[in-house]
């Protein structure tokens, strides 16, 4: 129920829905834990859910040449899944998979389009979270094409501080494309530039 | 000033079927869509929008040739190049309505069929089914995104040289190299390298 409510509360920050008509939702939403760890999407398989996270987080990643690749690490309240191969209908690239423990509400695309054609306002819904997909992607890509590394480090950790803590180290290294190694030293530069920071501002 | 490209009948006739790839739609119904588009034309070498501008079209090429880039302190780093059929628009500056941090130049005489950012609102509550196509245009946009992102995370330079060649054979003479080069990631002179090898490859394969 809360998990639904969080849910509620997302859509109605895109588009204003009564709670009447929201309600025709709450059948067609299931309610899934994931342990850390255990896989949402696996490359190489379709993908014909949408998750809505909870709590948790998830890593998207590849593999190449037994390396994992970690492409994106995604943060409650946003709605991810294997998008590209959701929306294909071709086999996903990329694995999803539980960063920490994760409660997500999914949904099944075939319900997805009845809830569209039920309602102009969910038709809109579906607008919204598409542009919001292409925007996300966008800036993903033109991040790492005008940012150095250590910048996009250093953007990375103003924007979402707190993965510092959340998320284990290698993978944050692999999502900027940075060594392990250059990343603690980026960290430890980071932190000391941060005490400075707030040294200076008591003073 | 040079002339501007005219609209042809042909034009037209490529726009309809551009939009109709979206979504099936009557004659009536293309009709009606068209009716919020505009026609926009542009001669080579021109910038359609530049860095802090906001972006206000939603864009498909009709004809010529599109680059969008960003420019990255002393470089240009080009994110993509349109052809014909192909939706080009500063994305984020176009769905947040916020400066753009990315520039669209044209390098060939352009026609584009636009919808500007108040047609489309327009069109999103009264053309039938407008929500509907507007979220299989994002869809689309989005899947050639992610095409593009997962190629440049997980291809070799030579990879994504070949890659292209092969889906676009003939962008190699109509592209100046140094776009292509920087479009593909690839500095100039391994770009010239592979085009050899790929130029040798191409008149062996003809005998």
């Amino acid at each position: 129920m809360e998990s639904q409510q969080q849910l509620y509360r997302y859509i109605n920050q895109l588009i204003p829905l009564s709670y009447a008509e929201l309600e025709p939702l709450s059948a067609l939403v299931v309610t899934r834990h994931f342990k850390k760890k255990e896989l949402l999407v696996k490359a190489g398989e379709v993908t014909t859910m949408l998750y809505f996270i909870c709590k948790g987080s998830l890593r998207e990643y590849f593999v190449q040449n037994r390396q994992q690749i970690t492409t994106d690490i995604i943060l409650e309240n946003t709605i991810s899944g294997g998008v590209s191969s959701f929306f294909t209908g071709q086999p996903s690239l990329y694995y999803l998979e539980a960063m920490e423990d994760v409660t997500a509400l999914c949904i099944a695309n075939s319900d997805l389009e009845k809830l569209y054609k039920s309602d102009v306002k969910w038709e809109r819904f579906g607008r919204i979270i598409t542009g919001d997909f292409l925007i996300r992607q966008e800036q993903e890509i033109l991040n790492r094409l005008q940012f150095t590394p250590r910048e996009f480090f250093e953007y990375f950790f103003e924007n979402y501080y707190e993965l510092l803590q959340r998320a284990p180290q290698k993978y944050l290294a692999s999502y900027l494309a940075i060594k392990p190694e250059t990343f603690s030293r980026l960290k430890k530069a980071y932190h000391k530039k941060m005490i400075l920071q707030s040294k200076t501002k008591r003073t | 000033m040079k002339q501007l490209p005219t609209i042809s009948p042909s034009h037209i006739g490529a726009a309809r079927l551009f939009l109709g790839a979206f979504m099936p739609l009557s004659t009536e119904q293309m009709e009606d869509l068209l009716q919020y588009c505009e026609w926009r034309r542009f001669n080579k070498h021109q910038n359609i929008l530049n860095e802090g501008e906001t972006e206000n079209y939603l864009n498909i090429v009709v004809s010529g040739l599109v680059r969008k880039y960003i420019q990255v302190k002393n470089s240009e780093q080009t994110l993509q190049l349109a052809t014909e059929g192909h939706i080009i628009q500063s994305e984020i500056s176009y769905l947040t309505q916020s400066p753009s941090t990315v520039v669209l130049q044209t390098l060939e005489p352009t026609i584009l069929l636009s919808m500007s950012f108040a047609q489309m609102q327009k069109a999103l509550e009264h053309f039938t089914n407008g929500e509907r196509l507007g979220r299989l245009i994002l869809t689309h946009m989005y899947i050639k995104k992610d095409e593009r992102r997962f190629m440049r995370a997980s291809k070799t330079v030579r990879e994504l040289f070949q890659n292209y060649v092969q889906k676009n054979p003939h962008m190699l003479q109509r592209i100046p190299q140094k776009y292509l080069a920087s479009y593909l990631n690839i500095k100039p002179e391994t770009f010239s390298r592979l085009k050899k090898l790929q130029m040798e490859k191409s008149k062996l394969g003809n005998h």
